[in-house]
């Protein structure tokens, strides 16, 4: 009975929705065709019950008629009782890019009942289902998030303890005081300078300048010494450091391990920037448009060109076929970097779809994206090249340039005109071992397809020479390849006959080292080299890897002809092939001449960087981030939630000027705010915001808001001077605090969210090998430039023994250099505002067993050998105060002495002077 | 990041210093505490497979010449047929371009209870085929190596993100103490290098450690600065000396915990620099051993004591090893875009160690609980390049097997076309083979995730299915 009622209510139900018989039977359709089919290979990610269970994919909801009218991420998917335009039959067909169901084609049958129910209106779907929903922040919403609001010039709080010095100080006590805490007392004068040096130089005090400061009764000592380190050419390599973290510097890519040759220019003018304190406002603006800006002089030009080089530095993967997709995958990865590093976005969460979180849509994401589309950034190969752009010199050099240029093209003149002057004997028919080179002739090929052998041509080497007789076009090939080829760089000529029969565009196909390239052959042209070859190029080939010339005849239209191939070795000049001339004396003079010309010669010099693509558009909206998917066209602009007003782009550039200028203006919200807070969380190893990299909403909030816009607009005032806002903070008491703070203190605020006391913070890799270069005495000061062999050609296995600062080893992604890998280096592939701080085994193995640290620790023993002590007790003293920056207490001093005693000095002073690196200490400051 | 660590009872009241510890021959390393984030953790469900050995073919085996049987290759052999070809799509846009049809260069039998067709490229490996669980329907993204390496090791072609092995260590944590968890034997530098074993976003401590490099010699393969540096009574004289003082710098300031993490991280090195060479040590082995995976013979020496080690990683509790059979060039070792029957140098070299790590496994009861996982980043065309003597990349559909640790036995799923160019039944895309093998070592692929950058990162991204029809 429970059966039947239930049977007859669905019935009316039926009857009641659908009013007439006609539409029951398509009904019918549906529930028995349609439906199941729906239920079983399509609900479970396009239903509102897939959206439930966020399983839903593409947007896309099957299960209502809202849903399917209105389509997904692609857009509708049917056209109204037009199945064959319907994208929904066209998938189900295999026939798009699109695939459905994904795992398998659905039978023919059932594919032709969705296009008889496409054909009459989707008959039976109900009407309306769930509608996707969009849970992220409106734009109006997040206009009044903290990070996105006008920064405010606060008032400086009321304080009562007289604790407080500056500004800065007042903020940050009121929080304590409101909570009945108190600030930690001032660090004492040796743990101060020990921290100050670290901060700002990046390496520890000698003992001397720690006797200076101390001993100084001076009140202004402080900030003599704060001033005279900011002086210091060290400050920039220590800051500009921080600051390549961000950039995601590198010299290389992992992709292969080509090598960034001029990428040290940019790091070079990082620590430039910091040291001659740059405006940020100009920092920003140089490295994503400097080549855009004037520039008053040519420093100022040079500067502002090496700049750009930021956009280019990420670690790409070139090798990806679809360019379409590399190009804006390029997009992608210079909007992180600028959106994170300047602005601490997420706004490459927008590419495919709004973000979820934050008040960014997707059209944002293409409005930024379509500025930096316009900036040509490759070379597009089979693996695409980055570019590099000449740097402007001054006049007097230009003219040598110049004049140099002149002298190499009259000497290529010259040995062309050489080179066609051919000797009679070299004519007509020739015998395989008269060509120089590895020659493969016509008859070691492998064929595909019908060649015919001809000798009717009187040019050839060997016995004769093939064509494809101009049948089959497409259908054949030859291929040239050695039984084996010594490693190294080759030209590879082939040889053919001309004639007016013959093809004019033979495609040939040399597949290297480098990958595959294909090169067109005027086959009715003479060819040029002594009247048999063409250079098919110059190519590496490895041992054992791919090696191999291929000729087809695909699309061509006459002869094609293959007489043979010649690869010329090239690595070797006394090695190299001169050919049979009357002239080869003169021939080999000049080349050798021209070969030391560009040797010794000025060279042109270069940086990585960008140019304007010629064709400046704007970009659409790439649905789900798919290149081949596009929707809407969409002007670029900046992130509405901070720039309401409309803007307007020139026409003939890219708009990445226009992009500088909003995010280094004074009324970015994001900004100043950003960066004083990176800078604070250099300094006290914690931010404000303690995400540095995100102030969207899922980021953290200020712990100290008021103290953040304070400062943000302090350092705008201030002209964007960094200089000025690290002297600003390090002089405030609060930066000045011992890390042991007060005990009330430390039990109510663990985390020290509320700066009562100073972090005590792990040494950066850098810092943790250049204190052991400086304690040694072995650090090589040398400053700037390149740090690798110029023809270096990848970066795999590359080792150093470099004695330079940390920032001066080469930043090869394939081969970090091991020291700073093992203490939490930064991933140069990303930006990384924050580092990892671990303490893992490979670190202790790295102290215990790497020569490094052994070798500086010798060094070290032997400095405190020789150096005048009244006892070994003042002796250890001296080395604590050295390695440690601080005196060892009486077990401390005992167990040294017990160790010592009785063991050869320079042994055991080693031994103890390694066993100090390697102790808690050595690697913390407080 | 600071961890706390119960380890200051055994730092402060132990007489014994490094030196007596490890003379006492101590069979256990400190067990790391529960804190720590390497230490074992319970997984999402039950495992069916603790650990997995990736045994990677660099370059790209060709599926159509070894496990995937298509007749129609040998009938319509020579010629030309409109096919999808991958790189052109990308290259052009072009759909349906003409190629030559080659036939598999191998001769297709068929081997053990199952019948299951297979060439003669792997004699050995067809010997194990009733254990094997065969993926005919791969497919994955990435037409060249650089980007489709990337996408098989950390799930994405361009994007800078964590390796499979190091989301599994984040995921579970390590058994053995001894030996890091993440073990990649002689990877290449090539396609995407380090970026193929690193962390990306995940906490360094995750990240693969390298023992020896692709085309590095047998003596090079060992773990960074295990040792070298000083004579062994120096260095235990050295550690007494440094636990000694440390303990006085923990005094200083007892709150703070990281100070003993330092203290600790010494007693690791020392258990590591304990242990570790004796698993590496491959002359611990009987020579019936050593014998059977080839080690002695010139061919498969290398991968030999490559794949031995991954048995004795195993045994150690290493929860993640790649053994890669590559090279350090642009066109790795499997990449034969001509001259095919290259592909015959390197099944002999992978062939007999594979063969006898199957058997090894078996044997030892490990195979139960290890996942082992054979295969390559695409598969190759079943037409010729137009040099008409190899073929050219196919990340459309490809072969890849399983066995050991939760996957039927003797069995194959899906399939591609008649000609083995698109993966046709039962797709499975390489997110969904991730999910799967995330899903057998006792982990959701959709729960693990990490917080970066404002948001929730996984390894499959925001796709991935448990192929649920290959489970035991």
């Amino acid at each position: 009975m429970r059966q039947f009622l239930s049977s007859w209510t669905i019935l009316t139900i039926a009857f009641l929705l659908l009013g007439t018989h006609r539409t029951t039977l398509a009904n019918d359709f549906f529930e028995k065709k349609i439906r199941p089919i729906l239920i079983e290979h399509c609900f479970q990610c396009h239903s509102a019950e897939a959206e439930k269970n966020k399983k839903l994919k593409g947007g896309l909801l099957l299960d209502s008629h809202e849903g399917v009218t209105k389509g997904g991420d692609s857009g509708p998917v049917i056209v109204t009782k037009n199945p064959a335009e319907s994208l929904l039959l066209k998938s189900l067909k295999y026939q798009d890019d699109l695939k459905m169901p994904p795992k398998k084609k659905l039978p023919e049958s059932v594919i032709a009942d969705f296009e008889k129910w496409i054909a009459q209106g989707l008959p039976g779907l109900p009407k309306a289902g769930a509608v996707k929903k969009n849970s992220a922040m409106t734009l109006e919403e997040g206009r009044n998030f903290w990070a996105y609001k006008p920064i405010q010039n606060p008032p400086v709080p009321m304080v009562q303890s007289p604790w407080a010095k500056t500004d800065l100080d007042r903020f940050i006590l009121a929080q304590l005081e409101s909570k009945k805490l108190s600030p930690a007392p001032v660090a004492d004068k040796a743990t101060l300078i020990r921290r100050v040096y670290f901060d700002l130089l990046g390496y520890p005090p000698t003992l001397a300048q720690v006797d200076a400061f101390v001993n100084d009764p001076s009140p202004q000592a402080y900030e003599k010494l704060i001033d005279y380190l900011l002086a210091s050419p060290q400050f920039g390599e220590r800051w500009g450091r921080h600051w390549l973290d961000i950039a995601r510097y590198a010299e290389s890519v992992t992709l292969r391990g080509f090598i960034f040759k001029e990428a040290w220019r940019y790091r070079d003018y990082v620590i430039d920037t910091f040291n001659q304190d740059v405006p940020f406002d100009r920092f920003i603006r140089e490295q994503i448009a400097g080549d855009l800006l004037e520039a008053k002089d040519l420093a100022q030009k040079q500067r502002s060109l090496i700049a750009t080089s930021f956009l280019v530095l990420g670690n790409t993967n070139f090798e990806e076929q679809d360019k379409k997709q590399l190009r804006m995958d390029f997009v992608d990865e210079q909007l992180d970097v600028i959106t994170k590093g300047f602005l601490a976005q997420t706004v490459t969460c927008a590419r495919c779809h709004d973000h979820k979180f934050d008040p960014i849509p997707t059209k944002d994401y293409y409005a930024l994206a379509g500025i930096l589309r316009n900036t040509k950034t490759m070379e597009h190969a089979n693996v695409s090249n980055w570019i590099e752009v000449p740097l402007p010199v001054e006049p007097e050099q230009e003219a040598l340039l110049k004049k140099h240029e002149a002298e190499i093209a009259r000497l290529q003149d010259l040995i062309a005109a050489e080179k066609k002057q051919v000797d009679p004997k070299t004519l007509g028919v020739i015998l395989v071992k008269d060509v120089k080179g590895i020659v493969l002739d016509d008859t070691q090929a492998k064929k595909v397809g019908e060649w015919m052998h001809s000798t009717s041509v009187k040019v050839y080497i060997g016995e004769g020479y093939l064509h494809d007789k101009n049948e089959g076009k497409g259908e054949k090939t030859l291929t040239f390849q050695p039984d084996s080829i010594p490693a190294g760089k080759y030209e590879v000529r082939l040889a053919y006959s001309a004639g007016t029969n013959r093809a004019d565009s033979v495609p040939v196909t040399i597949a290297s080292a480098d990958g595959e390239k294909t090169v067109h052959v005027n086959m009715k042209q003479n060819p040029p080299i002594l009247g048999r070859f063409v250079s098919l190029g110059e190519h590496r080939f490895e041992k054992d890897g791919q090696c191999y010339v291929v000729i087809s005849n695909e699309g061509t239209n006459g002869h094609v002809i293959a007489d043979a191939v010649v690869f010329l070795p090239l690595d070797k000049p006394q090695d190299k092939i001169v050919e049979n001339k009357p002239n080869a004396d003169r021939l080999k003079l000049l080349e050798t001449e021209l070969k030391s010309l560009i040797d010794k010669g000025p060279k042109r010099p270069k940086t990585m960087g960008v140019l304007e693509e010629k064709v400046i558009e704007e970009a659409k909206i790439h649905i789900r981030g798919n290149v081949h998917n596009q929707g809407e066209l969409v002007p670029r602009n900046f992130l509405q939630v901070t720039q309401p007003k409309p803007v307007s782009f020139p026409k003939n550039q890219s708009g990445r000027k226009e992009l500088a200028d909003w995010i280094a203006s004074a009324d970015n919200p994001l900004t100043a705010r950003v960066y004083v807070n990176r800078v604070w969380y250099w300094l006290f190893g914690e931010g404000l915001v303690r995400t540095v990299d995100n102030f969207g909403t899922t980021g953290e909030a200020p712990s100290h808001p008021e103290l953040l816009d304070y400062l943000a607009s302090q350092f705008l005032q201030q002209g964007w001077s960094t200089k000025k806002l690290i002297r600003q903070i390090m002089l405030s008491q609060t930066y000045q605090q011992s890390t042991t703070g007060n005990e009330a203190t430390l039990k109510a605020d663990p985390e020290n969210r509320l700066f009562g006391r100073a972090n005590r913070r792990r040494l950066d890799a850098e810092c943790i090998r250049d204190a052991m270069l400086v304690i040694s005495g072995k650090l090589d000061p040398t400053r700037g430039g390149p740090t690798f062999p110029e023809n270096l050609s990848s970066d795999y296995g590359h080792k150093t023994s470099s004695l330079r600062r940390s920032i001066y080893l080469p930043m090869f992604r394939n081969a970090l250099p091991d020291t700073l890998e093992v203490f939490d280096l930064a991933d140069p592939s990303m930006v990384t505002g924050k580092r990892n701080v671990t303490t893992v085994a490979q670190q202790a193995l790295y102290l215990m067993n790497h020569p490094f640290p052994l070798q500086q620790a010798q060094a070290t023993a032997e400095k405190l050998l020789v150096e005048n002590y009244p006892n070994e007790d003042a002796r250890i003293i001296a080395a604590y105060r050295l390695i440690l920056g601080r005196l060892p207490n009486e077990k401390e001093r005992g167990l040294a002495q017990k160790f010592l005693q009785g063991k050869e000095a320079k042994p055991a002073w080693t031994s103890l002077v390694h066993v100090l690196f390697a102790t808690p200490d050595f690697r913390y400051v407080n | 990041m600071r961890y706390l660590f119960s380890r200051r009872e055994w730092l402060t009241q132990t007489s014994c210093g490094f030196g007596a510890l490890a003379l006492a021959g101590l069979t256990h390393a400190p067990v790391l505490a529960k804190e720590h984030p390497l230490a074992a953790k319970k997984p999402h469900h039950p495992a069916k497979a603790k650990r997995i050995i990736f045994l990677f073919m660099q370059g790209g085996v060709s599926h159509v010449d070894s496990f995937d049987y298509k007749p129609r290759l040998i009938q319509d052999d020579g010629k030309q047929m409109p096919f999808n070809d991958a790189r052109t799509i990308a290259n052009t846009g072009n759909r349906g371009t003409n190629h030559r049809i080659m036939k598999p260069l191998w001769k297709f039998s068929q081997h053990g209870k199952t019948g299951k067709w297979a060439s003669d490229l792997f004699p050995e490996i067809n010997k194990h085929i009733d254990d094997l669980c065969f993926i005919h329907s791969l497919h994955t993204e990435g037409v060249a190596h650089g980007p489709a390496t990337l996408f098989l090791h950390c799930g994405s072609t361009n994007f800078v993100r964590p390796s499979m092995g190091s989301w599994v260590l984040y995921g579970l944590g390590t058994e053995g103490q001894n030996l890091p968890g993440f073990i990649t034997i002689s990877p290449s530098p090539g396609n995407g290098g380090a970026r193929n074993y690193g962390t990306a976003f995940l906490p360094a401590f995750y990240q693969g450690t390298p023992i020896g490099k692709a085309g590095a010699t047998a003596s090079e393969l060992t773990i960074r600065n295990l040792t070298g540096g000083l004579p062994v009574d120096i260095q235990k004289g050295e550690l007494d000396l440094l636990r000694q003082l440390s303990q006085e710098q923990i005094k200083r300031d007892p709150a703070e915990s990281a100070y003993e993490a330092v203290a600790e991280s010494y007693e690791r090195a020392w258990a590591m620099q304990q242990y570790a060479p004796d698993t590496l040590d491959l002359t611990k082995e009987t020579k019936e051993t050593l014998t059977s995976y080839g080690i002695g013979e010139k061919v498969t020496d290398t991968f030999g004591r490559q794949c031995l080690m991954a048995r004795r990683l195993c045994e150690q509790g290493v929860r993640f090893i790649q053994v890669t059979y590559g090279d350090a060039s642009a066109n790795p070792a499997w990449d034969q875009h001509s001259n095919l029957p290259k592909h015959a140098d390197h099944a002999k070299a992978v062939d007999k160690p594979i063969a006898a790590l199957l058997s090894d496994l078996k044997k030892r009861g490990l195979l139960e609980d290890t996942l082992v996982w054979w295969g390559s980043e695409f598969g190759r065309t079943p037409y010729a390049e137009k040099n008409g003597t190899g073929r050219d990349h196919n990340p459309g559909g490809f072969t890849m097997w399983l066995a050991g640790g939760g996957v039927k036995a003797g069995f194959s799923f899906g399939s591609t076309d008649e000609f083995g160019a698109q993966a046709v039944d039962n797709k499975v895309h390489m997110h969904d083979l991730h999910a799967t093998i995330l899903h057998l070592l006792g982990l959701d692929h959709e729960k693990l995730t990490f917080r970066y950058a404002g948001r929730d990162f996984r390894l499959t991204d925001v796709h991935g299915h448990v192929v649920k029809e290959i489970l035991a």
